[in-house]
């Protein structure tokens, strides 16, 4: 979109990106002394992508699901019940017993005014634009072949990941996003076929720069409400200006027109595959402003938890 | 002598600790399970398909989730400090308007099941008050992480806030309310909740679009 004013602030954006990764290599190396960590695939044999994987390996079928398989799975249960013990850690019984007078944690907003002027300004543009284009080009496009495209975006942004899992220091998430994206572009015909997390059961590692942030210790910030991009803090919003430097959409459609109509043609599909969360979201909320700031706060909060 | 009534003493609480253990092991996440399973095999009936069967459909699993949520706690701690200011009779009514809202809002969600798989992954219970923690994957092969919150009430476990990718419901509403209560009165709250039903009722009739 400003590709042409950026120049400068690119190579702003290059030095800080090289002192935040001088900045946290020692303090990451320590604790990520595993020989696996970082390697690259010295070859494409799917076997050795499964070796690769990295963090608990789950098998998808293998935990006991919904009525019919009840009792045949207990025991492997319990085990994986202990096994996961470690992931209640950071997420506290507290509050316990009821504390009337507890504050929960929240963003600030002094900008409430404008972000909720922004708030109403999105909400009609969904409802008056990209809902009814969504549903037209849904209509004329099986879902299939927009299931396709939509992996095609996410695989096609895949630097912004794995830069990021470097940034914070995650190897085995850095590794596992590089093996998504070499399986996806070649077996996966250039991302269409999200074959790493079918296949070798890889989802893709969201991670972000606003997250990469937030894992240094920064905060949000203050809640911004950005027209077209909706909800956002400051420290999500610089993130996003970094992220845009490392996604080749803007390389390779360096033209504001083109690449505006690309980025919309990317919502479009995108929306037309969730059409109907924004309405429930909507019902369920009695100050959906409010609804949405919040979860937007306590969504971030984890992802940077992980 | 003194040294059997300790080893004696030791051996009780080693067994009552550990049959407590035991006898507590699994219990939320059965409970949940239980519920669970209960809801989708009404969604899943056949025999209830249709808008013809939604009355009766919508009754049964209103039947299920009562019996599994604690709506007087999750309302209370979605008040905050404003409950305790709050007489019995508004406490009642609001109790009953929010698990309108949260019943309708619910069975909106379980209406639209097409064969989610709920993966149940670990527990974690301390005292009366226990957390359950289940993975949602949908057909595309999106994971949903959801956290139960749960309280004892007798043997049963009640839910009194659910945690979806990291967004507490109750945290949510709790801040709306609060926004809401800064500038307005109570009463204009609950008139807020009522219009809020009354508007998802008409939706509702008028049918949803895909």
């Amino acid at each position: 979109m400003r590709a042409e004013k950026v120049s400068k602030a690119s190579l702003l954006w290059l030095l800080f990106t090289s002192l935040l990764l001088l900045v946290s290599a020692p303090a990451f190396s320590e604790e990520n002394n595993n020989p696996d960590a970082g390697l690259v695939p010295s070859s494409l044999d799917l076997e050795q992508l499964t070796e690769l994987r990295c963090g608990v390996k789950k098998s998808p079928e293998g935990i006991g699901i919904t009525s019919s398989e009840n009792g045949a799975s207990g025991l492997g249960l319990q085990r994986l019940a202990r096994k996961e013990e470690d992931e209640f850690e950071d997420i506290p019984l507290e509050p316990l017993e009821f504390d009337e007078e507890e504050e929960i944690p929240g963003i600030y907003d002094p900008l409430e005014p404008l972000n909720r002027f922004f708030f109403h300004f999105n909400d009609k543009l969904y409802f008056w634009v990209l809902k009814p284009v969504s549903q037209g080009y849904g209509k004329v496009v099986p879902k299939p072949v927009r299931t396709r495209v939509k992996n095609f975006f996410i695989n096609l942004a895949s630097p912004i990941r794995i830069v990021n899992c470097l940034l914070q220091g995650k190897f085995e998430s850095a590794c596992n996003e590089l093996v998504r994206t070499i399986v996806n572009t070649t077996v996966g015909a250039l991302g269409l076929e999200d074959v790493a997390r079918e296949k070798l059961d890889i989802p893709p590692q969201h991670e972000d720069l606003g997250q990469t942030l937030g894992k240094l210790g920064l905060g949000p910030g203050i809640f911004i409400n950005w027209p077209f991009f909706g909800p956002s803090s400051l420290r999500d919003s610089v993130g996003m200006l970094g992220d845009y430097f490392l996604d080749p959409i803007n390389y390779l459609v360096p033209s504001t027109k083109e690449n505006l109509a690309v980025k919309g043609y990317r919502t479009v599909n995108k929306t037309s595959l969730t059409i109907g969360e924004y309405e429930k979201f909507k019902k369920a909320a009695l100050d959906p402003y409010v609804s949405m700031r919040d979860a937007y706060y306590q969504y971030r909060r984890e992802q940077i938890k992980k | 002598m003194k040294r059997t009534f300790l080893l004696a003493s030791l051996l009780i609480l080693y067994f009552t600790v550990l049959g407590y253990g035991i006898s507590m092991a699994g219990a939320p996440m059965d409970q949940i399970r239980e519920t669970t399973d209960k809801i989708i095999a009404i969604v899943t009936d056949p025999a209830l398909k249709g808008e013809q069967y939604k009355e009766q459909r919508r009754r049964l699993i209103r039947q299920v989730v009562d019996e599994r949520f604690d709506w007087y706690e999750m309302a209370k701690r979605c008040l905050g400090r404003h409950w305790r200011k709050r007489t019995e009779e508004e406490r009642a009514e609001f109790i009953n308007l929010f698990e309108e809202l949260l019943e309708r809002t619910y069975l909106d969600r379980v209406e639209g099941y097409s064969g989610e798989k709920v993966l149940y992954l670990a527990e974690k219970v301390r005292g009366r008050h226990a957390l359950v923690k289940v993975k949602i994957l949908t057909k595309e092969g999106t994971e949903i992480p959801v956290i139960y919150r749960l309280k004892k009430n007798g043997e049963r476990w009640m839910v009194y806030d659910i945690v979806i990718e990291g967004v507490s419901l109750v945290n949510n509403y709790r801040k709306q309310f609060s926004s809401i209560l800064s500038r307005s009165s109570f009463q204009e709250l609950l008139e807020k909740i009522r219009q809020k039903i009354k508007d998802k009722e008409r939706q509702n009739e008028g049918g949803k679009g895909e």
